[in-house]
């Protein structure tokens, strides 16, 4: 979920023609507007994610134009909060009343269809929605949503409320907006009726989900000029690139931002599938000698291209000790191809760890086998596990193979010469050396590949259109096993990792 | 004898429409249904209408297909989240009884909409974001298996109805009822095998999936293999977020479920307000818990365990008692 600050909220609501104060936005670099409202006027620094803006002083009433220069310079730098987006003004307005509003989601239960909640106070004010005594709650089908004197009706109940219809009136216009944006939370804190009875919003915020905004809107939700908004860190932006370039199956990724204790067994973890993440927590969220350096999630199918380039990420983890991947269960995603990406992995990345790897699904015994064959040239011990065997058994081996010496990664040399093939998606380069391969008949890196993507034709190697390549690594592996090593693959990461 | 479908949905023999049939995950997973057993007549992927994938015909739309075949009451979609909404729209209007979503990242607002639409229509569905069903009487939906070859060697006909939050525990929790000699901590807390070649086997999975509002639910589910005369007990998957295992707990309380339920139950170090990888993990209030849920599961008499091993060990002592 994502915050979206109030400049960006405003323009949601002013599609929907909800009344606001009026107001002007400054970027960084940007002067003082000329249309700046009537003295005087709020300064509102506008900063992804601050929730409290008040005690850090990200809100300044100014009643001078040498104090709007001051004070919009200061707000425009960058400061202990960080660097603004830019920096919004509003007309300090003389409010005669001020109330809350506010929608959110109602997930429902077995009793109880789910929909949307309007929420609505006579008081306004910071805290008014954890008030629940003075609240008034409707809910609202998300199709067919409320009309006007519908929301009327319901405010009727509220005695010390005056302005029944043209608050009505504003509130399905924010209804509209929220069904419109499919937003989480959408909060009008305080709305505002002036002297002359006109109902506006005077500050606003909204909550979204990434997945539910449309390609047509997303220059107001991520404008391509603040970049990330959304405090990653150099590898979660990593993955977030790797999701982008391949967006097949899951690709969650996520450091801890907790501090480890100092003695605690730092355990980079590949957790494959929602359920994977749910049994190393229920393994481990009580032992404090044990330190989960990530959550990740690879499932759903992805290719093992996509798990090679995740897995390269996770193992760049600085002061990781070990490498557990385990799924929850059976998992849809080969195995054999899920263990070929791990083996690429170990053997190209700088800093390789001793890992315990679970395979369950199909395929799983050939898993195994893989590295009963190549653990030996590895640089790092590797423990396998059959499905039977889950994290909490998994768990009792974790200190012994964090304490077996092991040598550093060699640094990683790319394929030399041009591909023979470019695969778009997923995306992988494959090289081929014919004078490896002087053989008649396909060479094993061809014979491996299960979908008949690669060819072998007239002693040459090409590809057949009708077929696909769906990033598997067979072919690469069979090579290396078969020691022709007459094929290799490389898969780009979208940034230095290492 | 009908398989779960007939007590879900009221589907005795499932037809099915696979949408977006034409891209890549449509075409191998229908191959995958299709080898299983699933009986595939027609496909849809809207502007490929008149094309062909593996013999069978695609439509326009459900409305098309259904015309041509009109004994279509099934559904599996293969569809991007931000077209599932409408795709599922279009095959409830069509009639369609049972559907199948399998799309992870649906939005959420897409999620309550749909549920409340169904409501007014005469059709269920699974999902958003699972891996499907399978039914050992022949016919599977969705994922489950990664393919045909497997999930017919590993899912075996026999007395256990599975129900899962997680599609890869939804895939173990089926397989291991069905291995013959599965070792696991015994009544006497010794590892060993559990049962000899005489497994218990499976009724069908069901994978509830892992978004916040689920189109058939735990209890939903539940219900269904309380019907189904082939379940003697039901082997489940729970966890933090939603209300699901609570409601599954006050059904068993006031009788509408009587066979014996185990339950392996995560999360209990989940933090509440923190964002999961299944989206409907998530702690919203404080009877979404793993607490208020493990209180509520055992009071019903429920079986709860805390690792997924255990769950076949007390299958295995429920049956006997």
């Amino acid at each position: 979920m994502s915050a979206l600050p109030e400049y960006r909220t405003r323009i949601l609501l002013e599609h929907e023609n909800v009344p606001l104060v009026s107001g002007v936005f400054v970027r960084p670099g940007e002067s003082t507007p000329q249309d700046i409202p009537e003295l005087p006027v709020f300064l509102k620094a506008q900063i992804p994610g601050a929730t409290s803006r008040k005690s850090h002083g990200l809100v300044r009433r100014v009643d001078t134009c040498e104090e709007l220069e001051h004070n919009l310079n200061i707000l425009l730098s960058p400061g202990k909060w960080g660097q603004a987006e830019g920096v919004l003004i509003t007309e300090g307005l003389d409010l005669e009343t001020e109330y809350y509003a506010g929608c959110m989601l109602d997930f429902g239960n077995g009793d109880r269809l789910p929909g949307g909640v309007l929420l609505f106070s006579t008081e306004g004010g910071s805290g008014v929605e954890v008030r629940s005594g003075s609240l008034l709650k409707m809910r609202f089908s998300l199709l067919h949503p409320p009309a006007t004197d519908e929301i009327e009706k319901e405010l009727k109940v509220l005695e010390n409320l005056k302005e029944h219809k043209a608050v009505a009136e504003f509130l399905e216009g924010m209804i509209s907006t929220y069904i419109r944006y499919k937003l989480i939370v959408l909060e009008v804190n305080p709305l505002g009726v002036l002297k002359d009875g006109t109902v506006l919003a005077v500050d606003c915020r909204a909550e979204f989900e990434n997945s539910a905004v449309s390609k047509s809107d997303r220059e107001i939700f991520f404008p391509p000029e603040i970049g990330s908004s959304k405090n990653l860190t150099r590898l979660e932006e990593i993955v977030e690139l790797i999701n982008r370039d391949d967006p097949s199956g899951t690709g969650f990724f996520r450091q801890n931002r907790e501090t480890p204790l100092e003695d605690s067994l730092r355990v980079a973890t590949n957790l494959c599938g929602g359920g994977g993440k749910m049994l190393w927590e229920m393994t481990t969220g009580s032992r404090t000698d044990i330190f989960t350096m990530n959550e990740s999630d690879t499932s759903g199918g992805l290719s093992a291209f996509k798990s090679y380039r995740i897995l390269r990420v996770i193992l760049a983890q600085k002061e990781a000790q070990v490498l557990l991947l385990t799924g929850s269960g059976m998992a849809f995603q080969n195995q054999y191809h899920l263990a070929a990406a791990v083996w690429k992995a170990l053997k190209e990345s700088p800093t390789p760890l001793p890992s315990l790897l679970r395979f369950g699904g199909t395929d799983e015994d050939k898993a195994q086998a893989l590295f009963e064959k190549v653990s030996g040239s590895l640089p790092v011990p590797v423990r396998t596990y059959p499905p039977e065997v889950f994290p909490n058994a998994m768990v009792d081996d974790i200190m012994e193979i964090a304490s077996v010496e092991t040598e550093t990664g060699k640094e990683y040399v790319p394929p030399s010469g041009e591909p023979a093939i470019i695969v778009e998606r997923p995306p992988g380069k494959i090289y081929f050396y014919p004078e490896k391969w002087t053989g008649e008949e396909a060479p094993p890196s061809v014979k491996a590949c299960p979908t008949g993507f690669l060819e072998w034709k007239n002693g040459k190697l090409s590809t057949n259109p009708e077929a696909r390549c769906i990033g598997c690594l067979m072919c690469e592996t069979a090579s290396i096993l078969e020691g022709t090593c007459e094929l290799r693959v490389h898969l780009e990461l979208p940034r230095e990792v290492d | 004898m009908p398989g779960i479908v007939k007590y879900l949905a009221g589907v005795d023999t499932p037809e099915t429409l696979v949408f977006g049939i034409t891209g890549r995950q449509g075409k191998s997973k229908s191959r995958l249904m299709n080898k299983f057993g699933t009986h595939i007549i027609a496909g849809c992927t809207p502007g490929k209408g008149g094309q062909e994938v593996d013999g069978v015909p695609v439509f326009n739309s459900a409305a098309e297909a259904v015309e041509t075949f009109p004994q279509l009451n099934t559904a599996v979609f293969f569809v991007p989240a931000g077209a599932v909404k409408k795709a599922a729209m279009d095959a409830m209007d069509a009639g369609l009884k049972f559907l199948v979503l399998t799309a992870d990242g649906v939005p959420s607002h897409d999620e309550i909409l749909l549920k409340e639409y169904a409501s007014t229509k005469d059709s269920v569905y699974l999902g958003p974001n699972t891996v499907g069903l399978l039914d050992t009487e022949g016919y599977l939906f969705g994922l489950i298996g990664g393919s045909a070859t497997w999930a017919k060697k590993n899912y075996k006909p026999g007395k256990v109805g599975v129900i899962s939050r997680s599609g890869g525990l939804s895939q173990l929790l089926g397989a291991f009822h069905c291995r013959p000699n599965l070792p696991g901590i015994r009544e006497d807390g010794s590892y060993g095998p559990l049962w000899g070649e005489d497994y218990p086997g499976l009724s069908a999975v069901v994978c509830v999936g892992g978004d916040p509002v689920p189109g058939i639910s735990m209890l939903d589910a539940a219900k269904a293999f309380e019907k189904d005369p082939r379940t003697e007990i039901i082997a489940a998957y729970g966890e933090t977020g939603t209300t699901q295992e609570n409601d599954l707990a006050a059904a068993v309380i006031d009788g509408r479920i009587t066979k014996p339920i185990v339950i392996f139950l995560g999360g209990k170090f989940t933090k509440a307000g923190v964002a999961q990888s299944h989206a409907g993990a998530m702690i919203r209030n404080n009877s979404e818990t793993w607490e208020a849920k493990n209180r509520a599961l055992l009071n019903a008499g429920i079986t709860v365990v805390e690792r997924p091993d255990a769950v076949f060990g007390a299958v295995r002592d429920r049956l006997k008692s």
